[in-house]
């Protein structure tokens, strides 16, 4: 039997021994196993060889012998430092490429970074809450005749019961949206964020409270806490040095209520904006309209338990609606509080505050990728292109003995510092543009140098980056042969076939940029001048504060009076979004056909003012005893009304309605108008004429170029009825317009990244065309003397780059046009995508390459052959 | 004295070179230093203090046959030099002259 020590003792001293040594100690340990295995047999033999070798362990037997002769290492500071120079020759060499280089890698960046911030910031909000990731808000997906609808609100005793049903459920807060008029002595304000919330709400969500128990506050019904804001508004500037707390503000005026706290202004970075908190209780003993299962007014917030399992309690709570209100098949869903800033789409209004999109989160990414992607090109191509005035050198290092790895290194290396340096410009310039970028994107941002975290993302670009532009360039310029390009053999297309798909690509990529600019300017401007089925121009409202809504009749007879204003209507809401919406009954409902419709309740010159047209009936009037009935309503339907109740608008006319508990009649059909953004289709409607109730606004259409005029009569009739509060008033199409802000956002950025795109793009067809224009000139000079023209010459070097910008057009469509109608299923009125859009788009882009590549093209025309040709 | 200090240790495996003339190598060294001494010795024990010796200039090596049980290694046979054998003899020199002046000289115990 042959006996072998163990061989991963042996392997073990190979690998530390010292090889000078190794033969001796090895052999001298073999022969002893050998001897061993005799004596002790050969298990014991071999424990003994372990030991032995660990033996051997010491710093004596592990240090190897100086070598000889000097490593030639590629990577020693010497040859580090001619890399470096050679670089930086390089560099300072060609001036031009060195520049297009760095500046579209810096702008590239710049962009880059921007969104990189932007959408750092949409992710960052609401992570202040405590537990964060157990935060989860309650919504419906409600089924109605048309559709399902996702709403945000639930009924006001979900919370409690639900609380009471799970264990799983640590803690719940309700809010809901509330408004009205806060008084305190002189000083009214009207809060613009007045929510009505559960006691737990500042600690559930962490907000501060700068004055008042944290213990105690908002759990008496007679209480109230404000914001900084609003306490600087009722106190002046040094109200945190004043006594304020237990002050009585009026509600309305006439509810007086306690002020026990005030609460920092609501996080930017949250969800939840808010400026005046009510206590639940009160509603809870007060609103039975609305504190009722029927009725869905208020976010219901949970956290549940970290241990809990959120996919199985979702299932619980799914069907748990139907237990508290029977026959009340809507499904419960869970919606975590990360996802709210930017998931949040839900129909009929229901979420109260600005929110983000994830759309445009999206399409800003895209976008930015897009962009950087475009001046990596530009670094790969113009570095690939003028590969041949590297070859002789690789070809020299390689024939003195550099390895391609080594070689492989030194490309990459410079792209590292280009890189750096671009990433260093980035930096500046970003620094520079960031008021202007934070204008353009409504936040409020600076680059956060001061964290380490920014500095480890920086360096994780910074290598990233250049991993990427030297990739190519690295390969390729290693790859030469040094035989045939010391020799000056050099196959100048190679690499011209991957430099041109990226000069395409990059032109694919601009031109789908303007494609969508061009496309969503078109759509904003669609929304912004469609027909909305009313008047919005010389229309402006004023809001009826306090005891002048019930002085509106008043106010509105004699501002009707005035020159500058042509006619007054006083109505409940602003004809903007509005989102009050109720069930109404009908003769032959029945729960399948049962939907909610808007309403708004107005005086008989509200179509006289608004512009609106009848399509059938008569409008109200205050002569006709029945309109102005206490016990019986008079209403006006629109066209969508009267078609989902199955009638045209000569049908409905007559037809009777329950709306509100309230019999009555239908007079007259308006034909369809606006009242919500262009996003979503135009639903039921129902104009009530309800002369006896209250109004909150009256509309002042003014006669034309009278509007200053108007609102100074206003202003001085307002003040006859109330001394105290300011006269608040809006224009309706500016209203109108704010709708869109976030596509006029998008828009904007949209535009100036396209903007930046098409010219990096240009920048590096600028290069290449510089490129090409040298390598000819030769060739140019003996067309020249054989009499070429200077057209001849320009179409020449134009020619190649022009049908790159061809191919690019020709693929750049059919993405296009896929992007932008896919962004614009989001509008229920849309514009149709029409093709000067792409016209446009493809001459603009063929233009603007032409200019950048005929000037280098002429340049090279204009130059004297003698000078080319001259010396060789 | 101007004399290269010498280990107990050292001048054992120094002296076993010497006896072996011309054969020693590890293993043997350390087989013969275990017959005639009777204490344990490891192995590395011996080869650094053939490379201390070595580094001191008292013996010297040279890579010998390959056997088959060393795997066809060499084997590095060591050979005392001038030097050594110099400083061998001054040690016993110097232990000598003591003996000798030994009054009384030692008895066994019994």
């Amino acid at each position: 039997m042959k006996t072998q020590p163990p061989i991963l003792a042996d392997k073990l001293l190979k690998w530390f021994c010292a090889p000078h040594l190794l033969e001796d100690i090895q052999g001298d340990l073999h022969e002893e196993f050998a001897f061993q295995v005799k004596r002790l047999g050969l298990r014991e033999a071999q424990w003994f060889y372990w030991r032995k070798v660990l033996g051997f362990m010491k710093m004596r037997y592990i240090k190897r012998l100086p070598q000889k002769y000097p490593k030639t290492n590629s990577y020693n500071p010497d040859m580090l430092q001619n890399y470096f120079k050679i670089a930086v020759r390089n560099l300072l060499k060609n001036r031009t490429f060195s520049l297009i280089n760095i500046t579209g890698l810096a702008v590239g960046l710049v962009c880059c970074l921007a969104i990189g911030l932007y959408v750092w910031d949409e992710y960052q909000y609401d992570r202040a809450v405590p537990q964060f990731e157990q935060v989860y808000r309650l919504t419906e997906r409600q089924k109605q005749a048309t559709g399902l609808y996702d709403i945000a609100v639930t009924p006001g005793p979900l919370a409690p019961a639900l609380k009471n049903d799970f264990p799983e459920i640590t803690e719940t807060t309700r809010v809901g949206a509330w408004s009205g008029l806060l008084q305190y002595q002189q000083t009214a304000v009207e809060p613009e964020a007045m929510r009505v919330v559960d006691a737990s709400f500042l600690s559930f969500f962490g907000f501060k409270l700068l004055k008042g128990n944290p213990q105690t506050v908002l759990s008496a019904p007679d209480e109230i806490v404000i914001s900084e804001a609003v306490a600087e508004r009722f106190f002046g500037k040094d109200w945190r040095t004043q006594s304020v707390l237990g002050k009585t503000i009026h509600y309305n005026q006439e509810l007086p209520v306690r002020l026990t706290g005030i609460v920092e202004n609501s996080p930017a970075r949250s969800h939840l904006q808010f400026d005046v908190l009510l206590p639940f209780k009160y509603f809870e003993l007060n609103d039975k309209w609305s504190y009722n299962w029927g009725s869905n007014n208020y976010h219901t917030y949970l956290k549940i338990r970290p241990d809990a399992n959120v996919a199985a309690f979702s299932q619980k709570l799914a069907g748990q609606l139907k237990k508290y209100d029977k026959g009340n098949e809507t499904p419960l869903l869970l919606q975590p509080l990360h996802d709210i800033h930017l998931y949040s789409d839900f129909d009929f209004g229901t979420d109260w505050g600005n929110h983000g999109n994830i759309r445009y989160v999206r399409i800003f990414v895209i976008v930015g990728l897009i962009v950087l992607l475009i001046a990596l090109f530009n670094f790969i191509n113009l570095s690939t292109a003028r590969a041949t005035q590297r070859a002789r050198e690789v070809g020299v290092r390689k024939s003195v003995g550099a390895l391609r790895s080594s070689l492989i290194a030194q490309f990459w290396g410079e792209s590292l510092l280009m890189t750096s340096l671009a990433l260093g410009v980035g930096l500046l310039l970003l620094n520079l543009l960031m008021p202007f970028f934070n204008e353009l994107s409504g936040k409020v941002m600076a680059v956060p140098f001061q964290q380490p975290v920014f500095w480890i993302a920086m360096f994780g670009i910074l290598l990233l980056v250049s991993f990427l532009t030297g990739l190519y360039p690295a390969f390729y310029l290693s790859s030469f042969r040094p035989v045939s390009v010391l020799k000056g053999i050099f196959d100048k297309k190679s690499g011209a076939g991957f430099r041109k798909t990226l000069v395409v690509t990059q032109f694919v990529m601009s031109i789908v940029l303007i494609i969508g600019t061009v496309g969503l300017y078109q759509q904003l401007q669609f929304m912004q001048n469609k027909n909305l089925g009313f008047d919005k121009e010389q229309l402006l409202y004023v809001r009826l504060k306090g005891d002048v809504s019930q002085k509106a009749m008043t106010l509105k007879e004699l501002l009707t009076k005035r020159s500058s204003i042509a006619s007054v209507s006083a109505t409940t809401s602003t004809l903007v979004n509005m989102q009050n919406t109720s069930y109404i009954e009908w003769t032959g409902k029945t729960p399948k056909n049962e939907f909610l419709i808007t309403q708004m309740n107005v005086d008989a010159d509200f179509l006289k003012t608004t512009g609106m047209t009848l399509a059938a009936g008569r409008n109200f009037s205050t002569a006709i005893a029945s309109d102005t009935s206490n016990k019986y309503g008079t209403y006006l339907l629109n066209e969508t009304a009267a078609r989902r109740m199955g009638w045209t608008p000569q049908q409905a006319l007559g037809k009777k309605v329950n709306f509100w508990g309230l019999d009555g009649a239908i007079v007259g059909v308006v034909s369809d108008f606006h009242f919500r953004p262009m996003n979503v289709k135009i639903e039921p409607f129902i104009v009530r004429f309800r002369p006896k109730e209250r109004y909150f606004n009256l509309l002042v259409k003014t006669r034309p170029d009278q509007t200053q005029r108007a609102l100074a009569d206003i202003a001085r009739l307002y003040k006859k009825f109330e001394r105290n509060q300011p006269f608040s008033y809006g224009f309706v199409n500016q209203d109108l317009e704010r709708q869109y802000t976030i596509e006029q956002r998008t828009g904007q950025l949209l535009l100036s990244f396209s903007i930046l795109a098409i010219l990096i793009a240009c920048l590096g067809l600028f290069g290449l065309a510089t490129f090409t224009a040298e390598q000819r000139i030769k060739e140019i000079g003996i067309r020249k003397v054989m009499g070429a023209s200077i057209a001849n010459i320009t179409s020449l070097l134009s020619k190649d780059f022009i049908k790159l910008v061809l191919i690019a057009n020709g693929i750049a469509f059919p993405l296009a046009h896929y992007g932008l109608n896919h962004w614009l299923q989001d509008f229920e009125y849309r514009i149709g995508i029409e093709w000067w859009i792409f016209a446009v788009a493809g001459i603009s882009a063929i233009g603007i390459s032409l200019l950048t590549v005929s000037f280098q093209a002429i340049k090279a025309a204009l130059m004297n052959p003698v000078k080319s040709l001259k010396s060789e | 004295m101007k004399r290269t200090y010498l280990g107990e240790f050292e001048e054992i495996v120094l002296l076993t070179v010497a006896v072996l003339d011309g054969q020693a190598y590890g293993v043997v060294l350390m087989h013969e230093i275990v017959e005639q001494t009777g204490r344990s010795v490891r192995l590395n024990q011996v080869h650094s203090a053939l490379q201390r010796l070595e580094e001191k200039g008292m013996v010297r090596s040279e890579m010998g046959e390959p056997t088959n049980e060393r795997g066809g290694r060499r084997k590095r046979l060591f050979s005392v030099t001038a030097y050594g054998h110099r400083t061998l003899q001054e040690i016993q020199e110097v232990r000598v002259s003591f003996w000798s002046r030994l009054t009384h000289p030692l008895k066994l115990s019994v």
